[in-house]
């Protein structure tokens, strides 16, 4: 496995990394830390058990927008029904309640995806009726936990088209949809929706195969899409999937990123959105910049390999917390052209790992891909 | 006399340990363990082993089948969560770090330990019998799956 995982990621820095090319220069990253008022608002309701006083790492991108605004992303919470699993309900509350909290709003929130665990409808009618207490504009793209059971019949229902584009202050945005072109794992092997889904939902699993990509129709979308932007001012591209390849065991990546890259490289400013990876994550690939986001359901570890050189990690959690390593985002397009994203960690005064032993690599792991998935009696 | 006496304890002692030496030089040969080892008998080994895996990956990935065949279904979570959502590939579970101190349980822990610590806390199950099949099979998966590991025991 790492054999082939080195010869793509060697093949990847070739192709998107060719010398001297990089973000464009304005779009500058600092780090810094201050008290975040939505997490006081949190405290004071729900907050009561963790006695933390929250001060939070923040990442400034220049950018070039016409006017200040801000906008939320929330993702991955994973929903059960509800008599099953209590602790993803309240940790969505906490997120609605947090956003709707934002002061001043935010102009809209972007869901990115995984919204339900299984994709049943009760699961996805949970996670709408949750989300209601936002009452700012909401935008959604698919996770492939959305999808799977109905090939997204009720996710197209409740939300509409899986990708879209609008404007708004001088910045184009996209929403794609990188989960439903998944390969056909379930008829050869007469699965039921249930056995699909479930072979989805395994983020480890070995049957769904290379699941995550664009797809050539919808790259065709985005150029036409893209056609008519200026190509100097910005570009941000919500996406469940991160938009280069960090670990395809896991589908932490697009399958297609060559083909994105080609799309997107004439232009200069373009920051990726994505969710997925339940961690914090920053990348810069050619002239993309790609960030990471918090699940609110619950943190993946690190992959075992391929952590972008990049990526300052965050802390390790404790897995007797549950609102340890999750959370929420907020992004700040201010009127001096910068974009600020903040991670809003639950419980933590420091997001970032503080010393060696912080990082959950710090002990020594070689892991292998599972096996009992390939064996069943299909 | 004491002197005498004192010899024939030890000769008596030696007598008896050559006895049985001698006895176990004879039927000896008839027990499998002193032949080298034969391929059929290591596949037979490693199939064993890999039964155990293979049981503990489906339990790991919260397989109801298998939970229910091994009699755990009803303990090992009752949140719909599964070890291998937060542990893909038996990430971060560490099995060559145990034992050491586990700072959630405040002791000094083993890896069954902390299985059950997980099944209890973030699972919100019900704790397994440590010498049950279900808990060796988890172990042997997690084993398993972290084969290469260098083994660090007592590492954060």
């Amino acid at each position: 496995m790492s054999d082939e995982l080195d010869r793509i990621r060697r093949e990847m820095h070739s192709v998107l990394q060719p010398e001297g090319v990089r973000p464009d220069d304005s779009l500058k990253i600092t780090r810094r830390t201050f008290i975040h008022g939505s997490l006081i608002f949190g405290a004071a309701t729900v907050g009561q058990t963790f006695a933390w006083w929250p001060l939070l790492n923040t990442l400034d991108i220049a950018h070039a927008a016409e006017a200040p605004f801000k906008f939320a992303w929330i993702s991955d919470t994973h929903l059960y029904p509800r008599s099953l699993n209590t602790r993803f309900v309240d940790k969505v509350v906490r997120a609605a309640q947090e956003v709707q909290a934002m002061d001043p709003p935010a102009d809209f929130l972007i869901f990115g995806g995984d919204l339900a665990q299984l994709g049943k409808i009760e699961e996805l009618e949970l996670g709408v009726d949750l989300l209601k207490e936002v009452k700012i504009p909401k935008h959604y793209i698919p996770g492939e936990h959305d999808w799977y059971l109905d090939m997204g019949k009720k996710w197209g229902e409740l939300f509409g088209r899986p990708n879209w584009t609008f404007d708004h202050k001088g910045v184009r945005f996209i929403g794609l949809d990188t989960v439903s072109r998944g390969p056909d794992y379930w008829t050869a092997k007469n699965m039921t929706p249930e056995e699909r889904m479930g072979h989805m939902a395994t983020l480890d699993g070995t049957v769904a195969g290379p699941w995550a990509g664009v797809g050539r129709d919808q790259l065709d979308w985005m150029e036409k899409t893209l056609a008519d932007w200026d190509k100097t001012k910005p570009v941000i591209i919500f996406s469940h999937n991160p938009l280069y390849e960090y670990y395809p065991p896991w589908n932490f990546w697009v399958r297609d990123w060559r083909e994105v890259h080609e799309v997107l490289k004439p232009y200069s400013k373009v920051t990726n959105i994505h969710g997925h990876v339940h961690q914090v994550l920053y990348n810069e690939i050619g002239t993309l910049r790609s960030i990471g986001m918090l699940a609110t359901s619950w943190p993946w570890p690190y992959a075992p390999e391929g952590v972008p050189k990049l990526t300052k990690p965050m802390i390790r959690v404790d897995p007797g917390d549950p609102f340890d390593g999750v959370g929420w985002e907020k992004i700040d397009v201010a009127a001096t052209d910068e974009i600020k994203t903040e991670y809003i960690m639950w419980g933590r005064k420091e997001v970032f790992v503080q010393s060696a032993e912080d990082y959950d690599k710090n002990v020594s792991e070689i892991i292998r891909p599972r096996m009992a998935d390939n064996m069943w009696p299909y | 006399m004491t002197t005498r006496s004192k010899f024939r304890l030890p000769l008596r002692r030696f007598a008896l340990l050559g006895g049985i030496t001698i006895a176990a030089v004879f039927a000896g040969p008839s027990s499998a363990h002193k032949d080298p080892v034969t391929p059929a008998q290591l596949r037979a080994y490693q199939e064993v082993f890999m039964e155990q895996v293979r049981k503990g990956d489906l339990l790991f990935h919260g397989d109801q089948k298998m939970a229910e065949q091994l009699g755990v279904a009803e303990d090992l979570s009752k949140t719909g969560m599964a070890c291998a959502m937060c542990h893909p590939m038996a990430s971060d579970t560490h099995p060559q770090s145990f034992p050491k101190f586990q700072a959630q349980m405040a002791k000094f822990a083993t890896l069954r330990d902390m299985i059950n610590w997980c099944i209890e806390k973030p699972n919100q199950g019900v704790k397994i019998d440590p010498e049950s099949e279900a808990m060796k099979a988890l172990e042997a998966y997690i084993t398993w799956s972290n084969t290469g590991s260098v083994l660090q025991p007592g590492k954060f």
